[in-house]
């Protein structure tokens, strides 16, 4: 079966500074990949890299049969690519549903169906009970659950994650894992980037591990938290993925 | 800035009572009614000239405020589009015979044509750097018209030669030139309104939001905010065209003057960026203010009405921070309570 992306000897490169090196990996459709490393691996770079936001050095990107090695950002979306963002960037002057209509626009081209099908999805990530909310009373967790959504609401053959988790109550962090958790088997394959690693550990079909920019380490999560690799990468350290 | 609850809109009456996203409201209905009425009631001729100007000025600062207000492209360089289609329509009439009707729609395409040129020439540049462009541009175009003079006359002007008739677009009644403005304005004013109910129109205010979030959503801002600079600069050409059969006089110096420029900025920002009513009522209440308070007291004390008229400003813009359209949102009690 021929992968949904694939990456092929990818490297980006900032000056001097090698920040992705030669990386090549693979994602099945329905898959839940987990991408970890400590800081300054690569994670981001190859998350913008793949999302468009920045060009490849070398290497080719594949998605869905199609080369996107040198899409826009843009046109990535168009393809059925979804993205959030590290730090969130909602529209601050529209209301939350209309921050996921926005994305439902690729769908939808009216704006009732696009309202319909962002109302859907917020009831989805369980921000039903916010529609009404304006975009600066919600807290950290909510704008990541309104990220979430936004990536959700273009029905997605793929979505990017960049650290959903990072800021959110250990609650927050149960339900959200339940739900990411769910994707796959919906049809929508996930590549997910999170420093948060109890919750990536347990919803991630496979993980890979970035050190340096390159891969060190691939596999089932529960064999890569012992792998010597990937334990010295984080500080030398064995840690515990409780 | 605007504060209108979209998000509901979907739940309230068929008609709402006051102004809403996308939609007509019965307090739009009665304004336009009453800008009829005033039309009709035929004033003295004075409060005439007057009352076409600020039809006239409520349809610039509409077009202004479709890249101001929602695309977030503010632009002090307007004047220029509001030049370019005056010049147009008028030198087309002038030496080719093209009648004004027809001159006007060419003035508008040309005028959309530079607003593109802008938009692609400043696609790095953003807020400041952007405004400081636009202001630039419109100087660049303003001695461009002062010193082609073969084909703009130059310092001099372009005068229209004043003889009425529908053909060549001069007509001695004031009430013909209110009842043109007023088209103008409302024309204007459903393109805004439609803009507001279409996907476009959100694409705009997400670039004007987060153009990476945007980009996200399959929006190409560049894209997007080319577009929006050239309708709002063909609308804004069209205008002038049909100022300049009015006032039947070209001044590159008043016409593609910076205040000018800021008075397109100016009436959306008092009634509200973002919004389709804002224009209109920030015309409403300005631009007869203006008039009069030079009319008044420009001889009795020179500079006095600028003095007057500044202070205004400043009272609306302490209490108002998001102009008379927000005003009016809160007098709307049923949406408030929710």
């Amino acid at each position: 079966m021929t992968p949904l992306l694939e990456i092929r000897n990818v490297s980006c490169r900032f000056g001097a500074l090698l920040a992705v090196n030669k990386v090549s990996l693979q994602v099945a459709k329905g898959e839940l990949l987990g991408l970890m490393g400590p800081n300054g691996a690569g994670k981001s770079t190859l998350f913008n890299l793949i999302a468009g936001v920045l060009p490849p050095t070398a290497g080719e990107i594949v998605f869905d049969g199609k080369s996107i090695t040198d899409c826009k950002p843009y046109d990535v979306a168009r393809i059925g690519i979804g993205r959030t963002f590290q730090i969130p960037k909602p529209y601050r002057q529209l209301s939350i549903v209309e921050n996921v209509m926005l994305t439902a626009f690729l769908r939808e081209k009216t704006t009732a169906g696009a309202r319909r099908i962002a109302e859907e999805t917020l009831a989805d990530v369980g921000l039903a009970d916010y529609m009404g909310t304006p975009i600066n009373a919600l807290t950290v967790g909510l704008l990541k659950r309104l990220e979430v959504a936004r990536a959700l609401a273009m029905r997605p053959k793929l979505v990017l994650f960049d650290e959903i988790m990072a800021g959110l109550t250990p609650t927050e962090v149960g339900s959200m894992t339940k739900f990411v958790a769910g994707l796959p088997a919906r049809g929508i394959t996930v590549v997910w980037v999170e420093h948060v690693l109890y919750a990536i550990m347990k919803t991630a079909t496979r993980m890979v591990v970035l050190n340096r920019g390159e891969v060190i380490a691939e596999g089932a999560p529960a064999m890569l938290a012992r792998a010597p690799a990937v334990v010295k990468a984080y500080l030398g350290e064995e840690m515990d993925f409780a | 800035m605007a504060s209108f609850d979209r998000a509901s809109s979907a739940r309230s009456p068929l008609i709402p009572l006051f102004p809403q996203w996308g939609r007509v409201s019965i307090f739009e209905l009665a304004l336009i009614l009453t800008c009829i009425a005033l039309v009709v009631v035929r004033l003295p001729t004075s409060f005439q000239d007057v009352l076409l100007l600020t039809y006239m000025f409520a349809g610039l600062a509409l077009a202004w405020n479709i890249a101001g207000g929602y695309a977030g492209l503010i632009s002090f360089g307007h004047a220029a589009f509001f030049g370019v289609g005056a010049y147009t329509s008028t030198i087309l009439y002038l030496n080719l015979g093209l009648t004004p009707w027809i001159g006007l729609w060419v003035g508008g395409l040309l005028a959309a044509v530079f607003g593109a040129v802008l938009a692609l020439v400043c696609a790095r540049l953003r807020g400041p750097f952007f405004i400081l462009s636009t202001l630039a541009f419109a100087e660049v175009v303003r001695l461009g018209a002062l010193n082609w003079v073969s084909l703009t006359g130059g310092p001099e002007g372009l005068s229209i030669p004043p003889v009425s008739g529908y053909a060549n677009m001069v007509f001695t009644s004031k009430a013909i030139y209110a009842w043109i403005m007023l088209s103008y304005a409302v024309a204007i004013y459903a393109v805004t309104k439609a803009l507001e109910a279409s996907r476009f129109g959100y694409y705009l205010c997400a670039i004007r939001d987060d153009e990476d979030a945007a980009a996200a959503a399959g929006v190409n801002p560049l894209i997007g905010r080319t577009a929006a600079m050239a309708l709002s600069a063909g609308l804004t050409g069209i205008g002038g065209s049909l100022f300049a059969q009015y006032f039947l006089y070209l001044d590159p110096t008043f016409l593609i003057s910076p205040e000018l420029s800021f008075q397109f900025a100016l009436l959306p920002a008092v009634g509200g960026l973002g919004t389709a009513i804002g224009p209109v009522l920030g015309s409403l209440l300005i631009t007869p203010l203006s008039e009069l308070l030079r009319s008044h007291l420009g001889n009795a004390a020179a500079g006095l009405h600028l003095v007057i008229y500044s202070a205004g400003l400043i009272v609306v813009m302490l209490y108002f921070p998001g102009g008379l359209a927000a005003a009016i949102a809160k007098l709307d009690w049923r949406r408030r309570r929710s």
